[in-house]
C-alpha cells in the first residue's frame, strides 16, 4: 500500500497557524511544515518538544571556564613552573588563588569560547546542515513568501483535501 | 501574533508584502552595481594597495618606517587598534544587546551593523600583529606546546589578554553573523535559476549549508540566536575592558586610571554607532533599501549617539576631577598636559568631536535630518580617533622623568597604514554588500505585519 | 681606589696557591685541544714564545687581526696576570699598557679576548670617554693601510731609502721634528740619535691646545716649564678661573682627588667656585659659579691678588676672598688663561696664600704639556722663507689644529722634503710627500713619562692589523742606529737604569728614584691690570667638548655619538650663547613636531678670520656677551664617521672679540635629552652640607604610605607574598649624585662592554638613541613650587616658567641605567615572557623570545629600555663600526648583538657577573666585594658607581644602601628598584 505526501501551501502565517492547529485536532499527523521565518507558535501548534540548545550551551561553558583555568593552573603555576619557576614582576606565581586576579579574563574568555562555538556546532550538526548539503524545501518559495505543510497519508487523500483547502491553503498537490 | 501600538512608527515603510521583500533584498544581489558602488569601490581599493606597500614597507625595513622613538613606543599603531575594535562592538551591540531587548527596529540593520564589527575587528587584529618587531614570531603569542620545555606565554600580561579576547571576540561574531545568514543564503539559493548560471547557484548551495526552513530548524535556530545574543554581550563589554585594561593596568600616569573599562566601552559603542550611520546612510542610498532603513532608525542610533556620547563626556570630566583630587602630581601634570601642552589641539578636537557636537542631537530636526546626521557621524568618528591618540601619546610623550621627555610625529607609513586599512575595510564592506543580503529578510518578514506601515493602518481600522 | 682596581683586575690566580691551579686546570672536564699545540707545558712554561706558538695556532682558527696577533710582536709582552698556559679561548686576558696620542694621557688595562683588544680599563688612575673609546679607533677602517708617497702606496723600504737619501742630500736647510708633547724618555734620548745623524736638526714641539701661558709663567717663577701637580683631596676651597680641570684641563685624573675632598661622610667638603664663561663640566660641578666674560679673568684675579694684600675686593670675589683668607694653604687658585702675565698672578696668589707644596707643587710636575707655540710661530716664519729644507710630523696636525693653518698650509709647499707619521692621511699628511704611517697604541710598545717619577709603559695587545710602523722604528732605521727595533731598545733603556723590565711591564707603571726638582724662589714680576672690559663686545670663548677633546680621535663613531654632558647634544659642534644675548640678536632654539631641537644660523666675524652658518644652541649659564664654541670638529680628512662634522673652531683660537650677524635658515641638532629642568619632581635629591651635617638624612625625606598596619615607607607595603632575594647573591648599585661629576666615561665604557651600537645623527634626532647608559642633566628653574604658592602663580603657568632653564643654573648630573625593579612594571605588560626576573635581583631580557611589542618600554618608568628600530649591525645604512669588517672585531663575544625588532637594556653586564661567579666557583671561594664589577662601576674614577652583592652583609654595596643619603629614583612607585641613588651634597657658602 503506497503511501502518498500532500503539499498544501499557504501564503499567510496566521492562516497556517489556525490551520495547523485544525488538522493536528483531526489526529492527522503533519510531517513538516516549511516556512521563510519563524512563525511564532507554531512549534507549539505542531506539538514540537522543547529545544535543549541553552542547556548545551551552559555546559560547554562549564567545560571552557575548567579549560582556561587548567591551561592556565598547568603554564604559569604547576606544570614546568615548578621546576623551572619564574619570577614575573614579583607576581606570587606559586599559588593559583594569589594570581588568580590576573587570570580572570581569560578563563572568561575561554568560557564564551567554548560555549558560542561549540552550540553552534552542535546546532549545525543536529540541523544537519552542512556546506555542500544539498537538501532543500520541496518547495522553494517557502524561503519566499509561501508557508508549505507537508502530511502523509496512507489511505485516501480526498477528504484530507477538502479539509486543508477549508483551512484556507492556496494549493494543494499530491505526490506519490 | 502580536500586535504593536501604532503610536511607534512603522518600521517598514510602503505597502510591502513578503515577496516584495525577497524581491528587494536580493536585488542587489541580483542586479548590476550601480556607478556609486563601482566609485567607492575603486577609491577603496587604491587606498587597501597603498596601505598592503606600506605594511610590505614596515615589515621588510622595521618599526623605524614608524615615527616611533624611545619614549613613545606606540601611537598610531595602537591608536587604530582600539579605534577599530571600538567600531566594531557597535555590530555586537545591536545585534545582541537590542535583540536581548527585544528591539525590532535593529533587524533592518543587524546583518550590516555585524558585518561591520567583522570587517572592523579584522582592520584592529591586524595592528598587534604588524606592530611588533618581529612579526614573523607572532606565534610565539600563542601557548603553543614548544620544544623549549617551560616556555610558556605570560598571562599576567594584558596584551596575553587581548590575545584571547580579541579572537573570541572576532570568530564568535562571525559565527553569531552566519548562522543569521544562513537563512537567507537559502532564500537567495532559491531564487537563483540554476540553468542561466549554475555556478552562481553552487555557491549559494554551498552557503546556504542546505537549509530548508522547517519548523524544528526555526524554533533551534530562535533558541542558538538568543543564546548567542546571550554570550555576545558579555564579551562585547569583556573586549573592551580588556582593551583598556592595556593601558588601565600599566603604571604610566594617564593611562593608570580605574574608570577605564566602562569608559572604553561607552566610547566604543559611541564610535561604533557613528559608524553604523556612516555605512548605512550611504548604503540605503547605494543599494537602496531607503524602505527599510528608515529615517525612524537613524533617529534611534543618534539617540544612543547622544547618550553614550554625554556618558565619555562625563568620563572625561572624571578623568580631569580624579587627577585634581588625587594629589599625585605626576597624575596632575599629565592631564595639565594634554589639556595645554604640546597636543592641547588633539585634546581640543577631541573635546568639540564626541562631547560638544553630539549633544547638537538634541535637536530633533538635527537628529532627523540625513545630511546633518552623516556629517555629525564623520565628526564623532574623527573625535573617538582623537581620544585614543590622545590617551596613548600625550600619557606617553611625558611621562616621569623629564630627561626622557619628547615628542612624536608620524612618518608617512603611519598615515598609510592607517588609510590602508580604511580602504580594505570599506573594500569588504562594499564586496558584502554586493553578495550578500545586507538584510535580515527572514527577520525582517516576521515583523511585517506588526511593524509596516500599511498593515499598522490596517490596524487602525478594525 | 688604585688598590680596589689592582685587586679586581688581577683574576684570584694572583695568589698561586696549588689548589687554585689545580682547579683552573680542571676547568673543562676534557681537556681542549689547544692545550695538545701547547704540547709539554714544562717546556712551554720555560721558554720565551710560547705565547708566540698558542696564539699561532689560535689565530689559524679565528679572524684575520687575530691572525695578525699570532706574529711577532705580542711575543714577548706579558700577560697582565694569566701565565701564558693558561690562557684558554674564552678567558680574557688583561695587559697593562698606556694610552697616549698627544693629548689624552692614561695608563690602562686593555682586555683582550682571542688576541683582539675589546675594552680599555683603567690602570688605577681616573681616564676619560676618549680613552675608554680609543680601542674602536684601533679598528678603524679609516686608518691608513700603508706607507704613501704623495698619495700612492709605497713600500717601507723605497720609503726609507728615499728619505734617507733626501735627508742627505740636505745641506745649508734645517731638518725640523715637529712633534707633540714627547712624554716618552726613551723616545727623546732615541730623537737625539737622528738630530746627532743629520747636520742642523731641531726638534719642536706644540700642543694641539696651547699651555703655553702657565708652562712660561712656571719657567719665569720656578725655572721649569710644567704644570705643577695639584692635590685637591687637601683644599678646603678650590677656585677655578676657567680651567676645566674636571673636564679637559691639564691631566685627566685629578677628578678622584677632587670627589676624594669632597666627601660629606667625613664632613670635610672642599668649596669649589668656578668663574668662568662657558658652562663647562667642571662648572656644572662647583658649588658657586660665576660667570665671567674671558677678557675679566686678568682684572679679576689682579683684584684677588690685590684684594689679599689687603685693597678692597671685586663685589664677584668678596666671598671667595673671606674664605681664601680663612684657609690659607688649603686652597687652589688655577686658571686655564693662556696668556703668561695672567698665570703670573695666579702663581702670586697661589704663593701669598702659600698653597705651593701643600696643595700645588711645582717641585712634582706634571709634563703632559710642553708644547711651544712660539716655536710654531717662528717655524712657519722660516718655512716661509724656505729655511727649512724637511718637516718630519709625528703626533700632530697642524693644517687642522693652528690657529693660522692657512699660513701653515702655503709655507709648507716651500719645504723640499715632508714627512708625516700619522696614522691618517690627515689634513697635514694629506698635503706631505711621505706619509710613514705610525702604529695605534695598542700596537705599539712605548713608554710616558707624564708626572715626575713616574712611568708607565705601552705594550702592544695585537699586532700591527695594517702595514703602519711605529715612528720609532722609522726614526730608528731613517737615523740607521744599529738596533733590531725599538722594542730592544726600550727594553736596554730601562733596563739599563735597574729597572725589572717584566715586572713593570705586568704591573705597567713604575716609580724611579729621581731628585727632587727644587724651584728657584718665587718673586712675583707679573703687572696687575685694573680694566675692566667694555661690555659691548662680544667675545668668543673656546673650549674642548668632553666627547672629541682636540679631535684626534674624530672618526670615532662611539665619541661622535657621545652626548656633550652638558648640552645633550651629539654629532656636533655649535655656537653656545646665553638666552638673554641670543634675545637680543634674535636667535632661537626651538622643538619640531617630532620633539627634535632646531637653531638659528650665525656667521662670525673677527678680524679677517670668519666661520658662516653656524648653528647655535642657546646654553643657560654661558656668560652674556660671549659665545662658547668647541674645537675638534670641523675635520676635513680623518675617514667616514666624522668627515665633515661640525665646524672647524681652531683658527679662533687667539681672537677674542667678535661680531655675530644673524642669517636665514635653520640647523637640525642631535639631542639626547629635550628637556633640561626637573619640573619640580623629586628626581634628583639634594642638600646643602650645613644641613647634612645637623641631619644626615636631609632632603631624603622618605614618602610614606597610610596603610592598615599605619604609615609605612613603599618598600614595606605589598598585597603580595615575597620572593626570596636574600639567599644567594642580591646585585645592587648604588649611585653616588655627589661623587658622579658627569663625565660619561661610563657612558662609552658599557658602550665597548655590551655592543651597542651606533645609531647617528638622524636615528638621534628621532630619539632613537641606543646607549643603555645615560647620564641626565637637570638644570634649576627660577620656579619652583614653593614661589608659585607664594606669588598665587597658576599651575598652568608655573609649568611653562619651569620648562626654562634659569639664567645661571646649578647643575645636576644623574646617570639613569635599568634601574633593575624587584617589581618590575614591565615584566608582567610582556605577553611572552621575554624579559623576566633573577633570583639575583636583576631584570633580565631574553632577545630570541622577544617579539617587539614594546609594551615593556612603554610601562618602564624610567624609560630606559631600547628598542632594535631597525637591523644596526651588517647594515649599510648605518655604516658605523659594525658594518665594518674592521670595526666588528672590537665587539665584545660575551655579549650578543642584537637583531633588529628586539628590546634591550641595561643587564646589570651579567656576562661579567656570570664570569666573576664562574671564577669564584672554579676556585672554590667566594666572591669578594669589588671583585665583581659592572662596564661603568669598573672605570668610574671618582667612585660614584658601587656595584656589589647585598647580601654580602659587608660589603660596601650594603652599607651604603643602608646609608641616610640612599635613596629609590621614583620612590612612590615601589618598584623596588635595585639600582639606588646617594642624596647630592653641596657646599653653598
Amino acid at each position: 500500500m503506497s503511501n502518498k505526501i500532500i503539499h498544501a501551501i499557504y501564503d499567510d502565517e496566521i492562516t497556517l497557524l489556525t490551520a495547523v492547529k485544525k488538522i493536528r485536532s483531526q489526529n492527522i499527523n503533519i510531517k513538516e511544515v516549511y516556512s521563510p521565518f519563524p512563525v511564532h507558535g507554531l512549534d507549539k501548534a505542531l506539538g514540537l518538544k522543547e529545544t535543549r540548545m541553552a542547556i548545551t550551551a551552559f555546559i560547554y561553558g562549564c567545560i571552557g571556564i575548567s579549560f582556561g583555568g587548567l591551561l592556565i593552573y598547568y603554564m604559569m603555576i604547576s606544570g614546568d613552573y615548578k621546576s623551572w619557576p619564574m619570577d614575573i614582576g614579583n607576581k606570587p606565581n606559586w599559588t593559583f588563588y594569589h594570581n588568580l586576579p590576573a587570570f580572570v579574563p581569560i578563563m572568561f574568555e575561554c568560557t564564551v569560547l567554548f560555549a558560542a562555538h561549540l552550540m553552534s556546532i552542535t546546532y549545525l550538526f543536529r540541523n544537519k546542515l552542512y556546506p555542500g548539503s544539498n537538501d532543500s524545501s520541496p518547495d522553494i518559495r517557502t524561503t519566499d513568501d509561501k508557508f508549505l505543510m507537508e502530511i502523509e497519508v496512507s489511505n485516501s487523500t480526498v477528504n484530507i483535501k477538502d479539509m486543508l483547502r477549508d483551512t484556507g491553503a492556496t494549493e494543494i498537490n499530491e505526490k506519490e | 501574533m502580536q500586535r504593536e501600538s501604532e503610536i511607534r512608527d512603522p518600521l517598514i515603510i510602503g505597502n510591502k508584502s513578503y515577496h516584495d521583500i525577497t524581491v528587494e533584498i536580493a536585488k542587489p544581489v541580483e542586479g548590476k552595481a550601480n556607478k556609486y558602488w563601482w566609485i567607492l569601490f575603486f577609491l577603496s581599493l587604491i587606498l587597501f594597495l597603498w596601505g598592503v606597500l606600506c605594511i610590505a614597507y614596515t615589515i621588510g625595513t622595521g618599526i623605524g618606517a614608524w615615527g616611533l622613538n624611545k619614549t613613545v613606543n606606540w601611537a598610531w599603531d595602537i591608536t587604530n587598534f582600539v579605534w577599530w575594535i571600538g567600531i566594531g562592538h557597535a555590530g555586537t551591540l545591536i545585534s545582541a544587546v537590542l535583540l536581548l531587548f527585544r528591539q525590532k527596529w535593529r533587524m533592518a540593520i543587524n546583518r550590516s551593523a555585524e558585518a561591520m564589527t567583522i570587517f572592523g575587528v579584522a582592520q584592529a587584529a591586524l595592528f598587534p600583529l604588524i606592530h611588533m618587531g618581529r612579526p614573523w614570531l607572532a606565534y610565539f603569542v600563542f601557548p603553543i606546546p614548544n620544544q623549549f620545555g617551560s616556555l610558556w606565554v605570560n598571562f599576567n600580561s594584558p596584551l596575553m589578554w587581548d590575545v584571547f579576547a580579541i579572537s573570541t571576540y572576532f570568530t564568535v561574531s562571525v559565527v553569531f553573523w552566519y548562522i543569521g545568514l544562513i537563512p537567507d543564503f537559502a532564500m537567495i539559493r532559491d531564487r537563483v535559476n540554476g540553468v542561466i548560471n549554475p555556478l552562481k547557484k553552487k555557491l549559494y548551495t554551498i552557503l546556504a549549508f542546505g537549509w530548508s526552513g522547517r519548523a524544528k530548524h526555526w524554533q533551534r535556530f530562535e533558541e542558538v540566536s538568543l543564546v548567542l545574543a546571550g554570550l555576545a554581550t558579555p564579551l562585547v563589554f569583556s573586549v573592551h575592558s580588556i582593551v583598556s585594561m592595556d593601558f588601565a593596568t600599566s603604571v604610566i600616569p594617564g593611562w593608570h586610571t580605574t574608570i577605564f573599562p566602562p569608559y572604553f566601552v561607552l566610547g566604543a559603542l559611541f564610535s561604533g554607532f557613528a559608524m553604523v550611520e556612516t555605512l548605512l546612510i550611504i548604503m540605503r542610498k547605494v543599494v537602496n533599501m531607503e524602505a527599510y532603513i528608515t529615517v525612524k532608525h537613524i533617529e534611534y542610533m543618534n539617540i544612543i549617539i547622544l547618550f553614550t556620547g554625554s556618558m565619555v563626556g562625563v568620563a572625561y570630566i572624571t578623568e580631569l576631577f580624579m587627577a585634581w583630587y588625587s594629589g599625585v602630581e605626576y597624575e596632575q601634570y599629565a592631564f595639565l598636559n594634554r589639556a595645554t601642552g604640546p597636543y592641547w589641539w588633539a585634546y581640543a578636537s577631541m573635546m568639540t568631536c564626541n562631547v560638544v557636537i553630539p549633544q547638537l542631537y538634541w535637536i530633533k530636526k538635527i537628529r532627523t535630518n540625513l545630511v546633518t546626521t552623516f556629517i555629525l557621524s564623520i565628526f564623532v568618528n574623527i573625535g573617538m580617533w582623537f581620544e585614543r591618540f590622545v590617551i596613548i601619546v600625550t600619557s606617553l610623550h611625558r611621562d616621569y622623568l623629564p630627561s626622557a621627555w619628547t615628542m612624536f610625529s608620524p612618518s608617512f607609513v603611519d598615515i598609510g597604514i592607517f588609510l590602508g586599512t580604511i580602504g580594505f575595510f570599506f573594500v569588504l564592506f562594499l564586496l558584502y554588500s554586493r553578495t550578500f543580503p545586507v538584510i535580515a529578510q527572514a527577520e525582517l518578514k516576521s515583523i511585517l505585519k506588526s511593524s509596516g506601515s500599511e498593515y499598522k493602518k490596517g490596524h487602525n481600522d478594525e | 681606589m688604585s688598590e680596589i682596581k689592582k685587586y679586581w683586575k688581577s683574576l684570584s690566580q694572583l695568589n698561586e696557591d696549588p689548589i687554585v691551579k689545580r682547579l683552573s686546570e680542571n676547568e673543562f672536564v676534557e681537556e681542549l685541544p689547544v692545550d695538545k699545540f701547547l704540547g709539554d707545558k714544562k717546556n712551554l712554561s720555560e721558554s720565551q714564545t710560547s705565547r708566540r706558538d698558542f696564539l699561532k695556532f689560535l689565530g689559524f682558527s679565528t679572524a684575520a687581526a687575530t691572525l695578525a696577533a699570532c706574529e711577532n710582536p705580542i711575543k714577548k709582552s706579558i700577560p697582565y696576570v694569566i701565565k701564558p698556559e693558561e690562557i684558554t679561548p674564552g678567558i680574557a686576558n688583561y695587559y697593562a699598557s698606556t694610552i697616549y696620542d698627544g693629548y689624552d694621557y692614561a695608563s690602562v688595562l686593555v682586555k683582550t679576548r682571542e688576541g683582539r683588544p675589546i675594552k680599555i680599563e683603567n690602570n688605577g688612575t681616573h681616564s676619560n670617554a676618549r680613552v675608554q673609546a680609543s680601542v674602536l679607533s684601533l679598528y678603524d677602517s679609516g686608518r691608513l693601510q700603508y706607507p704613501l708617497k704623495s698619495g700612492k702606496e709605497i713600500d717601507w723600504k723605497t720609503l726609507d731609502n728615499e728619505v734617507k737619501n733626501k735627508l742627505q742630500e740636505i745641506r745649508n736647510g734645517k731638518i725640523i721634528l715637529l712633534t707633540s708633547s714627547i712624554l716618552s724618555p726613551s723616545t727623546k734620548q732615541l730623537l737625539q740619535n737622528f738630530i746627532n745623524k743629520y747636520n742642523r736638526v731641531e726638534h719642536a714641539m706644540f700642543d694641539s691646545v696651547p699651555y703655553d701661558g702657565i708652562l712660561n709663567a712656571n719657567q719665569e717663577s720656578f725655572g721649569i716649564r710644567a704644570i705643577p701637580s695639584y692635590k685637591f683631596h687637601k683644599t678646603n676651597i678650590i677656585v677655578s678661573f676657567g680651567a676645566d680641570f674636571l673636564g679637559n684641563w691639564g691631566a685627566n685624573n685629578y677628578a678622584s682627588d677632587y670627589v676624594g675632598g669632597r666627601n660629606p661622610k667625613s664632613g670635610k667638603m672642599s668649596r669649589h667656585y668656578q668663574l668662568e664663561t662657558n658652562l663647562s663640566l667642571t662648572g656644572a660641578n662647583a658649588d658657586k659659579r660665576i660667570q665671567i666674560k674671558p677678557s675679566e679673568q686678568a682684572y679679576l684675579l689682579s683684584n684677588l691678588y690685590a684684594a689679599l694684600n689687603g685693597s678692597s675686593a671685586d663685589k664677584r670675589l668678596k666671598s671667595i676672598v673671606k674664605d681664601l683668607k680663612k684657609n690659607t694653604g688649603k686652597s687652589i687658585v688655577l686658571s686655564d688663561s693662556n696668556d703668561k702675565n695672567t698665570q703670573l698672578i695666579v702663581n702670586a696668589i697661589n704663593q701669598k696664600l702659600s698653597n705651593y707644596s701643600k696643595t700645588l707643587d711645582i717641585s712634582i710636575p706634571c709634563y703632559l704639556k710642553q708644547g711651544d707655540t712660539e716655536r710654531v710661530h717662528s717655524l712657519i716664519r722660516e718655512m716661509e722663507l724656505g729655511e727649512v729644507s724637511a718637516l718630519i710630523t709625528y703626533n700632530v696636525n697642524p693644517a687642522y689644529t693652528l690657529a693660522d693653518n692657512k699660513r701653515f698650509i702655503k709655507a709648507l709647499k716651500q719645504v723640499n722634503l715632508t714627512v708625516s707619521t700619522s696614522s691618517y692621511n690627515d689634513e697635514t699628511a694629506e698635503l706631505m710627500d711621505y706619509v710613514a704611517p705610525d702604529h695605534h697604541n695598542l700596537e705599539s710598545w712605548g713608554d710616558a713619562k707624564p708626572y715626575y717619577n713616574y712611568v708607565s709603559l705601552m705594550q702592544p695587545t695585537i699586532s700591527p692589523l695594517f702595514n703602519t710602523r711605529q715612528f720609532q722604528d722609522s726614526i730608528i732605521s731613517w737615523a740607521e742606529m744599529n738596533e733590531v727595533d725599538y722594542y730592544s731598545y726600550l727594553k736596554k733603556f730601562w733596563s739599563n737604569k735597574g729597572i725589572k723590565w717584566n715586572q713593570a711591564l705586568h704591573d705597567g707603571d713604575f716609580n724611579l728614584s729621581e731628585s727632587k726638582y727644587f724651584p728657584k724662589r718665587f718673586v712675583f714680576q707679573g703687572k696687575l691690570t685694573d680694566n675692566k672690559t667694555q661690555d659691548k663686545n662680544i667675545e668668543i670663548a673656546l673650549y674642548e667638548s668632553i666627547a672629541l677633546g682636540d679631535g684626534a680621535q674624530a672618526n670615532n663613531p662611539w665619541l661622535q655619538e657621545f652626548p656633550d654632558p652638558i648640552t645633550r647634544a651629539c654629532w656636533d659642534n655649535y655656537i653656545t650663547i646665553s638666552p638673554s644675548t641670543a634675545r637680543d640678536f634674535g636667535l632661537k632654539n626651538w622643538n619640531i613636531s617630532n620633539g627634535a631641537l632646531n637653531g638659528s644660523l650665525v656667521n662670525i666675524k673677527s678680524g679677517n678670520i670668519s666661520l658662516n652658518n653656524l648653528p647655535v644652541m642657546i646654553q643657560p649659564g654661558q656668560a652674556n656677551k660671549t659665545i662658547g664654541m668647541a674645537v675638534g670638529y670641523g675635520r676635513k680628512k680623518c675617514g667616514k664617521a666624522g668627515e665633515g662634522i661640525g665646524f672647524n673652531a681652531n683658527n679662533f683660537s687667539n681672537s677674542n672679540f667678535i661680531t655675530i650677524e644673524k642669517i636665514e635658515g635653520e640647523y637640525e641638532f642631535a639631542c639626547t635629552q629635550l628637556h633640561h629642568t626637573m619640573m619640580g619632581r623629586d628626581i634628583v635629591k639634594e642638600t646643602t652640607l650645613a644641613d647634612y651635617i645637623k641631619d644626615p638624612s636631609s632632603g631624603n625625606e622618605r614618602l610614606e604610605f597610610s596603610t592598615y598596619k599605619g604609615k609605612l615607607p613603599s618598600n614595606k607595603v605589598t598585597l603580595y607574598d615575597e620572593h626570596d632575594l636574600k639567599t644567594g647573591h642580591f646585585w645592587n648599585l648604588s649611585i653616588d649624585l655627589s661623587s658622579c661629576i658627569g663625565c660619561g666615561e661610563c657612558v662609552v665604557s658599557c658602550q665597548a662592554e655590551n655592543n651597542i651600537p651606533v645609531v647617528g645623527k638622524e636615528e638621534v634626532r628621532k630619539s632613537r638613541d641606543m646607549h643603555w647608559l645615560r647620564i641626565d642633566r637637570y638644570f634649576s628653574s627660577e620656579m619652583t613650587k614653593e614661589l608659585a604658592v607664594e606669588e598665587k602663580i597658576s599651575a598652568i603657568d608655573m609649568f611653562s616658567e619651569m620648562e626654562e632653564p634659569s639664567e645661571n643654573p646649578e647643575v645636576v648630573f644623574q646617570p639613569v641605567m635599568c634601574q633593575h625593579c624587584n617589581s618590575a612594571p614591565c615584566e608582567n605588560v610582556c605577553p611572552v615572557a621575554a624579559t623576566t626576573h633573577s633570583s639575583e635581583g636583576l631584570n633580565q631580557m631574553t632577545y630570541n623570545r622577544c617579539v617587539g611589542t614594546r609594551y615593556c618600554a612603554n610601562n618602564c618608568p624610567y624609560k630606559v629600555r631600547r628598542f632594535n628600530w631597525f637591523q644596526y649591525a651588517e647594515n649599510e645604512k648605518f655604516d658605523y663600526h659594525m658594518n665594518d669588517d674592521y670595526g666588528k672585531m672590537v665587539l665584545n663575544p660575551d655579549v650578543v648583538v642584537r637583531s633588529r625588532g628586539v628590546i634591550e637594556k641595561c643587564s646589570m653586564c651579567i656576562q661579567r657577573i656570570q664570569d666573576i661567579k664562574l671564577e669564584a666557583k672554579k676556585n672554590g671561594d667566594k666572591i669578594k666585594d669589588k671583585d665583581a664589577q659592572t662596564a661603568c662601576s669598573a672605570v668610574c674614577g671618582t667612585n660614584a658607581l658601587v656595584f656589589g652583592d647585598r647580601n654580602d652583609q659587608n660589603s660596601e654595596v650594603a652599607k651604603l644602601r643602608e646609608d641616610e643619603r640612599a635613596y629609590d629614583l621614583l620612590d612612590h612607585l615601589n618598584v623596588r628598584p635595585s639600582v639606588f641613588y646617594q642624596t647630592k651634597v653641596r657646599n653653598k657658602g
